[in-house]
């Protein structure tokens, strides 16, 4: 019988956990559909080196990009996003980049949205070739209406082993 | 005035009887040490801390911990995944606040003995899983286990929650009175 009473309490306690999480869940930023599915799009072409490379044309899908074609679009003032924690950011990241945490993307969307319009070509990057967060949030932001999106797989990794310099702080994102 | 299973009148009980037979009591009749005041004290605190601390780390980041529990390769994706990375963060806090306040103790100390075995489980299948693909021993098994305190040794881990499952039990099992936090009148009580 006490037996019974402790699941009788670990059940109350279950259930009210769950109203509570569904609940802030519901009207938190960052909140999640439980069906959703990961955001999808076509991917153009996983190598660095596609032909006719160049930043100027554009391209549907998200297209993986050397450091070479980053720095030409840094250079063209193309909006690179930083798709790592607000955390690493601080700690250094590349000039110019905007913060846009991809698991808090929610609370980062409101303020990073405005400052993209759909024709534009959007770079993004995360820590390294390892880290799939910079893909991720490629997919979300094409999902969300942003065609040209291009993913520097290289990452943090790539950019620091070629000697190329670092901006710690917020910068002028915050 | 209460009234009795066999019909008998008492006077109302005060606080720490009611509690007392609440109490599964089984732990006094093991071992009379694991139903130590102070120590069933410590195992609250202990519990409240860990996982109040825990769920703060995971609540408001669901996709966070979701691509953590996905690391596991027991549930990949779907509604499950999902559900389980809004729900677990939540059901950790409130099991540490109701150690804390001593709301529905027996429930979180049950909840936690099973959540802990699960995580023991979970986290031994998934240290195979790298020691087999790594060819390296448990002792060098290092990755993010998504507890909400970083990276840690795989074999740290599994005695950590160990230590939470045991402490779990011991409230679970003590008798209610023992985990008044009013000593005082405990031993008045004698």
């Amino acid at each position: 019988m006490k037996l019974v009473r402790a699941i009788t309490q670990a059940v109350l306690l279950a259930a009210v956990a769950a109203a509570a999480a569904f609940a802030y869940n519901a009207v938190q930023p960052n909140g999640i559909d439980p069906f959703r599915r990961p955001a999808e799009a076509p991917v153009v072409d996983r190598t660095l080196d596609l032909p006719g490379d160049g930043s100027g044309e554009p391209r549907e899908g998200i297209s993986y990009i050397s450091l070479e074609e980053l720095r030409e679009m840094l250079e063209a003032g193309d909006p690179v996003i930083d798709a790592r924690t607000a955390g690493e950011f601080e700690g250094g990241h590349i000039p110019g980049a905007i913060l846009c945490d991809y698991y808090e993307m929610g609370t980062y969307f409101r303020t990073v949205l405005p400052r993209l319009s759909p024709e534009m070509r959007i770079a993004v990057y995360c820590s390294g070739p390892l880290c799939e967060d910079s893909e991720m949030l490629a997919r979300e932001l094409y999902a969300l209406g942003y065609t040209d999106l291009r993913v520097f797989r290289g990452g943090i990794e790539e950019w620091t082993a070629a000697g190329m310099p670092l901006e710690a702080g917020y910068g002028e994102d915050r | 005035m209460t009234i009795e299973r066999n019909g008998s009148m008492r006077r109302a009980a005060p606080a720490d009887l009611i509690l007392e037979r609440d109490g599964l009591g089984a732990g006094e009749r093991l071992w009379p040490p694991l139903s130590n005041r102070w120590f069933l004290l410590a195992c609250r605190l202990l519990l409240a801390a860990v996982f109040t601390y825990a769920a703060l780390q995971k609540i408001g980041r669901p996709l966070l911990f979701a691509d953590e529990i996905r690391m596991y390769g027991v549930i990949d994706h779907g509604p499950a995944l999902y559900l389980l990375a809004i729900v677990l963060p939540w059901v950790e806090l409130f099991c540490g606040i109701s150690l804390l306040t001593g709301l529905l103790m027996r429930g979180s100390a049950l909840i936690l003995a099973v959540v802990n075995v699960v995580f023991i489980v979970v986290i031994a299948y998934r240290s195979a899983a790298i020691m087999n693909a790594e060819g390296i021993g448990l002792s060098q098994v290092f990755f993010d286990c998504g507890c909400g305190f970083g990276p840690t040794y795989a074999w740290k881990k599994l005695i950590e929650d160990t230590v939470f499952f045991f402490a779990a039990l011991a409230i679970l099992s003590a008798p209610g009175y023992r985990l008044v936090l009013a000593t005082a009148r405990g031993r008045r009580k004698g």
